[in-house]
């Protein structure tokens, strides 16, 4: 459902994702881990057509995601890093705006709209505008915004990040029932414990190269531990001056 | 004072960045037109800095306390004299205030300046006493009031409409709509020429629109839009009705088809601008864009446009849409390459 065959980007001299290559299968969650700047949201963005990669190919749900980005659109939910919300709409009125650009009648989108803000949690702020909204309510509202049109693949860039721990397990059991009925699903996110309870496929990225390419079942350790070990640790520089007498 | 020197010192050079924005009105093609009105004749022009300066007065006399993050100033361990201190100390860095200073120091000039701060003081206090009346009250906002028009793009549509709104150049247009509505209801009978040339200054008040018509989208706005299954001349179609609904309301009382022939012509060449060179732009700011070449070839094909339309004939509107038409279809495609 998801295929990418040596895809790579360049910056000038910088190679944010170098020779990416995997397939995603059908109702399958595969999770990209990888530390900041590894070119997570760089590989995000060319899978979904937002950015045109230097070389290599891409495949969603069967399209060229370079010849042809309105069908992987049509067929893809796509939840960005940040966000992508219009300030002047409130939470309702993207989800409203949303559906009928996706093909749905206003009474579908109604329908659908009414069902996911309860689902989320978000039926309480439905009316208040995005540029006044928490941060969890932005994501929960963008998240919304990916799954309305039922989509055959969603590609989630951080979608637990800056929510409450009970919607984060919503998200989760969602994210698990719906691939279930053959959603492929690809994301990223460095919360690791929610990735292993979830996703059946781990991709780990690094300096824009994958390091890791398993099942998740076939993981030698837990995830922490093969993570950690493929991503160097992290050095404590000491600051003296941190909790000594106050000056 | 010494807790709050910093504080002050920080807020001051806050509202200087904050006051860059306003330089935004350089690049606006009504100021342009401004200007060249006033080298002609500095007499004529005098009317529409008046209606600038009405306009800029209440962006300009904010509350500079507003620019410190409430839940901010909360966790600051100031003393009850402090805050005291700090919140009579802040209204000398109102940018009204540091632009009367000048007239202070010429004696001739007390009673303006004088006048700019008493004014700067009160508009502070109004929009205090508003703002303690409407936070016990729930949310107000008027722009829920711009209705939905049918169809898959109507939802962009109002939006974009109330993206428009949140500008000044709107407000410049609508001023000059209200002042030839009320020397109308004076019983006082417009020349026609008149009613063509005010309908084409409400459109030359919009048309730096034209050529930013994403810079309140951007970044996150955008990104959006290229997550939309949409094409590129949906999306310009969307922002596009969205304008001319805006200009087609104000020229109305006017003189509609000249001002609509010119809001035409500004989209056409603005799409250039706004599909490839989108400029970020502020809220209750005016729009800033390019004076050349964009805004020049704007103002005069646009009074070009109107004035034929109005002198000559109704095919001049015909070419103004075919040449709007045909830059859709080309900046559609190019929104489309990406």
């Amino acid at each position: 459902m998801i295929s990418s065959r040596n895809l790579s980007r360049r910056f000038g001299e910088f190679t944010a994702v170098d020779n990416v290559s995997f397939e995603v299968p059908s109702g399958g969650i595969c999770a990209l881990l990888g530390p900041n700047g590894a070119g997570k949201s760089t590989l995000m963005k060319m899978l979904t057509g937002l950015l045109a990669p230097t070389s290599g190919e891409a495949f969603v749900a069967g399209y060229d995601v370079r010849k042809e980005p309105l069908a992987v659109k049509h067929a893809a939910g796509i939840l960005p890093e940040s966000l992508g919300l219009f300030d002047a709409l409130t939470i309702d009125e993207h989800l409203l705006l949303s559906g009928p650009i996706y093909g749905l009648t206003h009474a579908e989108t109604r329908r659908r709209a009414a069902q996911l803000l309860h689902a989320l949690s978000l039926e309480e702020g439905r009316d208040t505008f995005l540029n006044q909204c928490s941060q969890g309510m932005r994501k929960k509202t963008a998240l919304a915004l990916a799954l309305l049109h039922n989509p055959r693949v969603l590609f989630l860039d951080e979608p637990f990040e800056g929510v409450d721990p009970v919607t984060a397990d919503t998200i989760r059991n969602l994210l698990a029932a719906i691939a279930g009925r053959g959603v492929t699903i690809f994301l990223t996110s460095h919360i690791l414990s929610i990735v292993n309870r979830l996703a059946d496929q781990i991709l780990v990225i690094r300096g824009g190269r994958v390091v890791w390419q398993s099942a998740a079942s076939d993981l030698p350790q837990s995830l922490e531990e093969v993570y950690f070990g493929l991503v160097e640790a992290s050095t404590v520089d000491d600051l003296p001056w941190l909790g000594s007498p106050q000056s | 004072m010494a807790g709050i020197a910093p504080i002050l010192a920080a807020l001051a050079r806050v509202i200087w960045r904050d006051l860059r924005t306003f330089s935004t009105l350089t690049g606006n093609n009504f100021f342009l037109v401004v200007a060249f009105i006033m080298i002609q004749q500095v007499q004529s022009g005098l009317f529409f800095i008046a209606l600038l300066g009405i306009l800029l007065l209440v962006p300009l006399a904010g509350d500079p306390m507003r620019k410190i993050p409430p839940d901010r100033l909360t966790l600051w361990p100031l003393t009850r004299s402090q805050r005291i201190a700090l919140r009579l100390s802040s209204p000398a860095l109102t940018p009204l205030v540091w632009l009367a200073i000048p007239f202070l120091f010429r004696a001739a000039r007390i009673p303006v300046a004088l006048a700019m701060i008493a004014a700067a003081l009160l508009i502070q206090v109004l929009l205090a006493a508003w703002r303690h009346i409407m936070a016990r009250r729930p949310p107000l906002n008027p722009f829920r009031a711009i209705p939905k028009p049918p169809g898959k793009l109507g939802r962009l549509m109002q939006k974009d409409g109330r993206q428009f709104l949140t500008v000044l150049d709107p407000y410049v247009a609508l001023l000059l709509c209200l002042a030839c509505i009320i020397y109308r209801l004076t019983a006082r009978i417009l020349d026609p020429e008149a009613g063509v040339i005010l309908s084409l200054l409400v459109a030359l008040a919009l048309s730096t629109q034209a050529q930013s018509l994403f810079g309140l989208d951007l970044p996150w706005g955008m990104l959006r839009y290229r997550l939309l299954p949409l094409q590129g001349r949906e999306i310009l179609l969307a922002k596009d009705a969205a304008f001319l609904a805006i200009l087609l309301i104000l020229v109305l009382p006017l003189a509609p088809l000249p001002g609509l022939a010119a809001g035409l012509v500004a989209l056409g060449i603005g799409h250039h601008d706004s599909v490839l060179r989108p400029m970020p732009q502020h809220r209750w700011r005016f729009i800033g864009g390019a004076i050349f070449p964009t805004g020049f070839f704007q103002v005069i094909l646009m009074m070009a446009t109107g004035v034929a339309v109005a002198r000559q004939s109704l095919w001049y509107f015909a070419g103004a849409t075919a040449f709007y038409l045909a830059s859709l279809w080309y900046y559609g495609r190019r929104w489309d390459a990406g």
